[in-house]
């Protein structure tokens, strides 16, 4: 397994945001990780990030404890969000060779180049990130996140804010990735049909919980207990939603 | 600690400075005025009250050091501010950088633009006011070096409560020196304190480095004892900086205040 999520558990002061959750990700595997908001989705990437201690559990990503390895984990690590941005002064491009350094990246203009190329913004790589729309904001997360060419890739809402060409274009570029490079990666989406089409197994959560978690046809059957011919993971959403989730855990 | 992650922190902000007008106005603008200011004040005190060279070279050696030490402590905490207000936190220290080495980064370049703006401001003082801090300065090294060390301590603990209690604590980048400065006894002896603020004062670095670099204009010497004494303080200040930081560190963390902080 190359994560591997044992009993975690997150409380801040008297809000458990993370009960009890253990989940594992195969090599070239894309996990979905799913829910409503407060589920505790971000809060799960955040400390698989290293960036929240746990309160309980253990997490091994690599094979090696993130508790002691932290660095060597990262380095082959990204994560992209919506929710964070870069510093707005610096161009596109000063951003990126700030990360790329970071990883230490050998050829860092010729793998900006690439990136920028890859998901069609190369016209952007001197413009500063304050001039950009949120959509572009987007897509240069996603070139930050592909710099250190990441064994694994946490990508929190990564088509959010991007129209249908850029968000099929990233999708095309994901599983191109996972189809050649064998790159895991774990998925969070609020966007149900997408899930669907991207991700083999799906753990879905509801208040730090996992509900339910298999194939997304699994989870439609067990959240919805009825037999369903295809996966319905937007019902499965509206249903927990509605707080029926509880039965299903 | 891997010297090229240092160095990516160094690059983050010498892009910022190179495109963000408010950060070349903090290394250069605000020194250079300060001068400006002290020295159209000894020019009028000369002529009026004819000051003595001495005490002109306390004022601008003085307002010239105050500035740096300012500045660098001040540099610090808005090098970590502007990772919080650009939301660029998360991106960081989701890479393999460590705490370590980010603070290494954040010193090493702030330590320059002190530097930048230390020396721009003796120049206007040299070419503008004929006061050349240069050939005096050897002698103040050692007094520097205590400034730095007290400016990086005060930095230090500032960037640590701006981790953990966020940027309702802001304003102390801004405010915790002007606070410092009547206690340092920047442009005046220590002795002229009233009697119970005196202890106060000496259990501060840079009350020393002020009566040491003074010895040295005035001809006494290197103060030997000032030195010493501001050095012993800056370990325990250091030491005791250190500590904080990581206790703010670990604590925003368990708090999961490192991916909230606005």
């Amino acid at each position: 397994m190359l994560v591997e999520v044992d009993h975690l558990t997150k409380t801040f002061r008297n809000f458990t945001a993370v009960n009890d959750v253990s989940f594992s990700i195969r090599e070239g595997e894309i996990l979905g990780l799913l829910g409503p908001n407060g589920a505790g989705k971000s809060t799960i990437i955040h400390t698989l990030l290293g960036l929240i201690a746990p309160t309980a559990g253990e997490i091994r990503i690599f094979g090696m404890p993130l508790s002691t390895h932290r660095a060597e984990i990262l380095q082959q690590l990204n994560f992209t969000s919506p929710y964070v941005s870069f510093p707005p002064r610096l161009t596109v491009y000063e951003n990126l060779n700030v990360f790329a350094l970071m990883y230490g990246v050998p050829d860092r203009p010729a793998k900006i180049a690439e990136l920028l190329r890859k998901f069609s913004i190369e016209r952007l790589s001197g413009k500063p990130v304050t001039r950009l729309s949120s959509g572009e904001g987007v897509c240069v997360g996603l070139c930050k996140a592909f710099l250190n060419d990441p064994k694994l890739l946490l990508l929190d809402e990564p088509t959010a804010h991007l129209d249908p060409r850029a968000a099929r274009r990233v999708k095309e570029v994901l599983l191109d990735l996972r189809d050649r490079c064998g790159t895991t990666i774990l998925y969070t989406s609020h966007n149900m049909a997408e899930a669907e089409r991207m991700c083999e197994r799906i753990v879905f959560l509801d208040r730090g919980r996992v509900i339910a978690a298999g194939s997304p046809i699994e989870v439609t059957h067990a959240i919805l207990r009825e037999e369903r011919a295809t996966p319905a993971l937007e019902e499965v959403f509206i249903r927990v939603g509605e707080g029926d989730g509880d039965a299903a855990a | 600690m891997q010297p090229h992650r240092i160095r990516a922190v160094m690059l983050r902000h010498i892009y910022e400075a190179w495109r963000n007008w408010d950060r070349i106005t903090d290394t250069i603008y605000w020194p250079v005025m300060n001068i400006i200011v002290w020295g159209f004040f000894t020019l009028y005190f000369s002529r009026v009250n004819q000051l003595s060279p001495g005490v002109v070279s306390f004022l601008f050696g003085g307002a010239i050091l105050w500035g740096m030490f300012t500045a660098f402590q001040r540099d610090m905490a808005i090098g970590f501010l502007g990772e919080l207000w650009s939301r660029n936190l998360v991106n960081l220290f989701g890479t393999p950088l460590s705490v370590t080495e980010y603070m290494t980064g954040l010193i090493a370049v702030n330590f320059l633009k002190a530097m930048i703006g230390m020396a721009a401001a003796a120049l206007v003082a040299w070419v503008c006011y004929a006061y050349n801090i240069f050939p005096g300065l050897p002698a103040m090294v050692p007094f520097l070096l205590n400034l730095i060390i007290f400016a990086l301590a005060v930095g230090v603990v500032i960037t640590g409560l701006i981790f953990r209690y966020t940027t309702r604590v802001q304003g102390l980048t801004w405010s915790f020196t002007a606070f410092l400065m009547p206690l340092s006894c920047v442009f005046y002896p220590v002795n002229s304190l009233p009697k119970y603020l005196q202890p106060i004062a000496l259990s501060l670095p840079t009350a020393h480095a002020f009566e040491g670099m003074r010895a040295a204009i005035a001809g006494g010497g290197f103060a030997v004892a000032h030195f010493v004494w501001g050095l012993a303080l800056n370990a325990a200040y250091i030491l005791l900086a250190v500590a904080l930081f990581r206790r703010m560190f670990d604590s925003a963390r368990s708090l999961g205040l490192l991916v909230k902080m606005e």
